[in-house]
């Protein structure tokens, strides 16, 4: 992996590198530190969430984070885009975020790749140590978690929906892949499904599900239509895992329905430093292992990591 | 901004957003990522505070600032900042210290909601009592390293921030410092006490040594300049003159085993030793810090002569300085046998530094927006105060709430008017100045008090009322034994009972005041002790130290060498603490004690009822456990301790032992010091990892 073999015979950093990480170096120490200053992050997406990782990352000061992104900047971005100033006249997401991002930290070599991951998936995810995926397509999220298994390099999955969140990872390389959490399949199926899962697996499955169906992730313009359409997946979810309790947890989400639209600020700020955080950790040796989903639920005010 | 998108939130909420005004105290760690978060949702109307400007140290977390802006006033850099992502807010930017007396009640009346991003005590208390007056909702938050909190305050709603009182910072007798230090912690103290006697302020009344013979005394300072600063002249003066002088006063010593070594009289003339290559986290020899020593004392002697009224604040950013007390404490150290610190970590204790990092940050932040949006709707019961853990707990929980709202404490003697406080003192001794400034102040963080006894006023914030009281002792203005008064703060609208508890000053003791937060506390403080005085009981209250806690050691002072061999108690005299304790808010942005009320809070967190008995035998398992972890991360920690601590965990019904709250637990613990929180920190992330695979396979 990168992070061996980039040593260039020189960790010292410079005075002006270790003033500006004191005091993070007084948590993590200079091990900590110079394992982040050999680290190569691809970042995926470029929207909210991607900013908030983007920037969490840079001001910690790893070597050097690939934004990859292919989409134009839309108003959309407004509700959490932060690295794009309002007056750019660059139409790329990633373009956009550039100087901002840059200026966070100027120790950190930030790269612009404007090329749609699903044109380069298999070869591209080797040359990095770590991979961050945001606003893809659930398929795309599969073979990237299929693919970075195969190279061992640590995957974080993570997507934002209004003021709800969750992340995927795969650090330790032995606990199921992104597909096998997330099947594409409008049931849950019991038969293999053992475990008891958490209420908000069902929430996710079933924004992923409209995503694989709609092309999109649910919309304000459509945002009653949406709803709609969300409670039908998880119907259909919840009665076939568990069908003796007949139409009981139907209105579970009814809280939550309001306010999964947009990436909104609050929640792309935990999300993406509980991304970013853990992406550290495990750079530095100290991954949470015994994990593999992490789910923020809005309304309980609650971040829980979960096995599944 | 997501309010101004329709569709996006409940019309009834994007009104809310768009219309409520929100002050945002504090424009630092979590006050850019707060910021950042209310102008993107949409707030339209903000004003922001801060009367810091920005340091190097602060970037590798507060986002809004780059190296171009290091000097500058955050509040406005902030606010120029955000507005580059969204022009069309509203934001006023203050530089300016929210005790200031402009920021009034009308001031705080103009906003919906009140958003706490600080980094010291007094600004937060000031903070809490101006909101409960004006019944303002408050969000107060912090975070240390990994850690962090966010708690909301209502009046009448929910525990206010001074409904239990937050931990001290850990004090150090005084004997300890000048005679027996044991710790390095102890040397570095001692270190920056002696560049004060050397370049600070004079201090007549905290002397370095025990010569008790007026004539004999020639302070350090005046030796200092009769002798030119001669560096080597200093050096033999300091660590071998001074020693020998220790070594002769027998009673210091008797008993003990502790006792100073002379170092080779062949140091004195040795030649210097190059040390400037070796890094900060590597130990220097003995050699290398005499060298140092030498080195650093003309440069800053010369800056010394050239600073206004001849005097130095010591700074650790100061390279020179912070050189100073590297090599005098470690020099001691070597006389007391003492192992070595490297200059990273005598920073870090000295400076008293505290870890943080974005993330932290911005997960707090995050959780501020949800509340602030929740409290919007008035949906308090949603409020829960959260907890951020630097590790999941055995339930995967990383960000944690409490199982309910915390009801406000009715004793408490801010947000209830049933509290009373007890002061104790010589009250022939105390003037009025003193119970002015260093209890209604410093203290009790009072901006302008009053003072009235029965009807009679006796300080007046009124600068037209020339009462000309100051230096009167309280026994002079008519209090006695029991007498109560009534201090008053008509800028935070707040009123307190004080009743006094006459104690005659004896001899040597330096206390000049203690202060009792309850009366209940009080009683039954005094029910359980047969001590002849009842207020030798009450030392763990440490109240001779009137510091803002951030996330120091704290607990009690209990040092149990806080009695020197006269068995005269002999703390550090109130006043003087700024050269004793480290200082702790000089550089933070976003602190919090890790403190007793931390602790006490995680165990509200949400419990599965089920899983609690299981849990219960878990816990017993896994301290042995955690105790073994300890033992081989090889700290100076008394294992039999840490076990007491978690018994008492368990004893409170708490769920989430852990070696996260074991960190906490030693945070806490009277016996551990500063210097070994870091490290400790550290082991205990490591060991946590042990255990929660321990705990894992047991649930499983
Ligand atoms: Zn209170």
């Amino acid at each position: 992996m990168a992070s061996e073999v980039v040593k260039n015979g020189d960790d010292g950093m410079s005075k002006d590198e270790r003033n500006v990480y004191d005091r993070q170096i007084r948590l993590w120490g200079y091990d900590g530190q110079n394992k982040l200053r050999a680290t190569k992050v691809l970042l995926i997406g470029m929207q909210g969430l991607g900013a908030e990782i983007a920037k969490n990352l840079i001001l910690s000061g790893v070597h050097s984070i690939t934004l990859k992104d292919h989409t134009e900047v839309s108003i959309l971005d407004r509700c959490s885009q932060f690295l794009i100033p309002r007056d750019s006249q660059e139409r790329n997401r990633a373009k956009a975020s550039l100087s901002a991002a840059q200026k966070l930290n100027p120790n950190v070599k930030v790269i612009v790749d404007t090329t749609p991951i699903e044109e380069n998936v298999d070869n591209f995810v080797s040359s990095f140590d770590v991979v961050i995926a945001t606003e893809c397509s659930p398929n795309t999220y599969r073979r990237l978690s299929e693919h970075c298994r195969k190279a061992n390099v640590k995957i974080f999955i993570a997507d934002v929906y209004g003021l709800f969140g969750y992340f995927y990872q795969d650090v330790i390389f032995t606990h199921s892949l992104y597909g096998e959490v997330f099947s594409n399949n409008v049931q849950i199926d019991t038969v293999t499904q053992t475990k008891k899962m958490p209420q908000l697996y069902y929430l996710t499955s079933a924004l992923l599900k409209f995503q694989s169906d709609s092309n999109r992730k649910p919309n304000p313009d459509t945002s009653e239509e949406d709803i709609e359409e969300l409670k039908s997946i998880i119907h259909l979810q919840i009665n076939y895992s568990s069908p003796e309790q007949e139409n009981a947890e139907v209105d579970v989400f009814e809280e939550h329905y309001g306010e999964l639209f947009c990436e909104l600020s609050p929640t792309t700020s935990i999300i993406g430093a509980m991304v970013a955080q853990t992406a550290l950790n495990t750079v530095m040796n100290k991954p949470i292992g015994n994990y593999n989903v992490f789910f923020y639920d809005h309304i309980e005010h609650e971040g829980k990591f979960h096995l599944l | 901004m997501a309010a101004t998108i329709a569709g996006v939130f409940q019309p009834e909420v994007q009104n809310l957003i768009k219309e409520s005004k929100v002050l945002l105290v504090g424009a630092g760690g979590i006050g850019c990522e707060v910021l950042k978060n209310l102008v993107l949702i949409g707030f339209s109307e903000l004003d922001v505070i801060d009367m810091d400007t920005i340091e190097v140290s602060n970037l590798n977390r507060q986002f809004l600032f780059s190296k171009e802006s290091v000097g500058k006033a955050k509040s406005h850099v902030a606010k120029n900042s955000v507005l580059k992502f969204n022009p069309n807010v509203n934001i006023t930017s203050h530089l300016g210290d929210i005790m200031d007396t402009k920021y009034d009640m009308p001031f705080f009346n103009k906003f919906k909601l009140v958003i706490n991003a600080l980094d010291n005590k007094k600004a937060r208390s000031h903070v809490n009592r101006m909101c409960l007056s004006c019944k303002i909702p408050l969000i107060e938050s912090g975070t240390m390293g990994y850690n962090g909190q966010v708690e909301f305050i209502k009046k009448g709603v929910s525990m206010c921030y001074e409904c239990n009182p937050r931990s001290e910072p850990k004090t150090y007798p005084m004997c300890t410092i000048r005679n027996t230090p044991k710790e390095a912690i102890h040397c570095i103290i001692w270190a920056k006490f002696l560049f004060n006697q050397l370049f600070g302020e004079i201090d007549e009344e905290v002397s370095m040594d025990e010569r008790n013979d007026e004539s004999e005394i020639l302070s350090a300072r005046n030796w200092a300049i009769q002798n030119d600063y001669n560096p080597k002249k200093l050096f033999k003066k300091i660590f071998y003159d001074d020693i020998t002088y220790l070594l002769n006063m027998e009673h210091l010593y008797a008993g003990k085993n502790i006792k100073p070594v002379l170092l080779d009289e062949s140091l004195l003339d040795q030649e210097h030793i190059r040390y400037s290559h070796v890094p900060d986290s590597e130990m220097l020899t003995l050699e290398q810090n005499i060298s140092m020593f030498w080195d650093c004392i003309t440069p800053i002697k010369e800056k010394w002569e050239k600073s206004t009224n001849k005097c130095l604040v010591w700074d650790k950013d100061d390279d020179l300085m912070m050189n100073f007390v590297v090599s005098c404490s470690n020099l001691r150290s070597a006389i007391f046998n003492i192992p070595f610190k490297t200059h990273f970590d005598i920073k870090s204790m000295a400076g008293n530094i505290i870890p943080a990092i974005a993330t932290a940050n911005a997960m707090i932040a995050g959780q501020i927006v949800i509340h602030a949006l929740r409290i919007l709707r008035g949906k308090f019961e949603k409020c829960q105060n959260v907890f951020l853990r630097s590790m999941p707990n055995h339930k995967g929980g990383v960000l944690v709430k409490d199982k309910c709202i915390q009801p406000p404490n009715p004793k408490c003697n801010v947000c209830s008017s049933d509290g009373e406080i007890i002061l104790i003192s010589d009250l022939n001794n105390f003037t009025l100045r003193q119970l002015e400034e260093l209890v209604l102040k410093k203290k009790l963080n009072m901006v302008a008090p009053d003072v009235t006894m029965i009807d009679r006023v006796i300080i007046s914030s009124d600068e037209d009322d020339e009462l000309n009281m100051y230096d009167k002792t309280l026994a002079e203005v008519g209090m006695k034994h029991g007498s109560i008064f009534i201090a008053e703060d008509d800028i935070q609208n707040y009123k307190v009972r004080i009743m006094v508890h006459d104690k005659e000053k004896s001899g040597k003791e330096e206390n000049v005041f203690e202060i009792i937060n309850n009366t209940n506390d009080f009683h039954t403080a005094n029910e359980h002790t047969n001590l002849p005085n009842p207020y030798e009981n009450i030392e763990n209250d440490e109240d001779d130290c009137v510091i803002e806690k951030a996330a120091s050691p704290a607990g009690g002072t209990a040092c149990d060498n806080n009695r020197d061999t006269r068995g005269e108690v002999n703390h550090v005299m109130v006043g003087k603490e700024d050269f004793v304790y480290i200082e702790v808010i000089e550089g933070v942005a976003e602190d919090i004690g890790i403190d007793e009320k931390t602790t006490e809070k995680i165990s509200n967190e949400e419990v599965d009822a089920e899983e609690i008995s299981n849990e219960e035998v878990d816990a017993e398992e896994i301290s042995n456990e955690e105790v073994d972890a300890e033992e081989i991360s090889k700290e100076e920690v008394d294992a039999e301790e840490i076990g007491n601590e978690e018994v008492d965990a368990e004893e409170i019904g708490n769920e989430e032992v852990d070696a996260e709250e074991i960190s906490n637990e030693e945070v806490d613990a009277e016996e551990i010091s500063n210097e070994e929180i870091l490290a400790i920190k550290r082991k205990a992330d490591e060991a946590v990892e042990d255990i929660n695979d321990a705990k894992k396979s047991r649930i499983d």
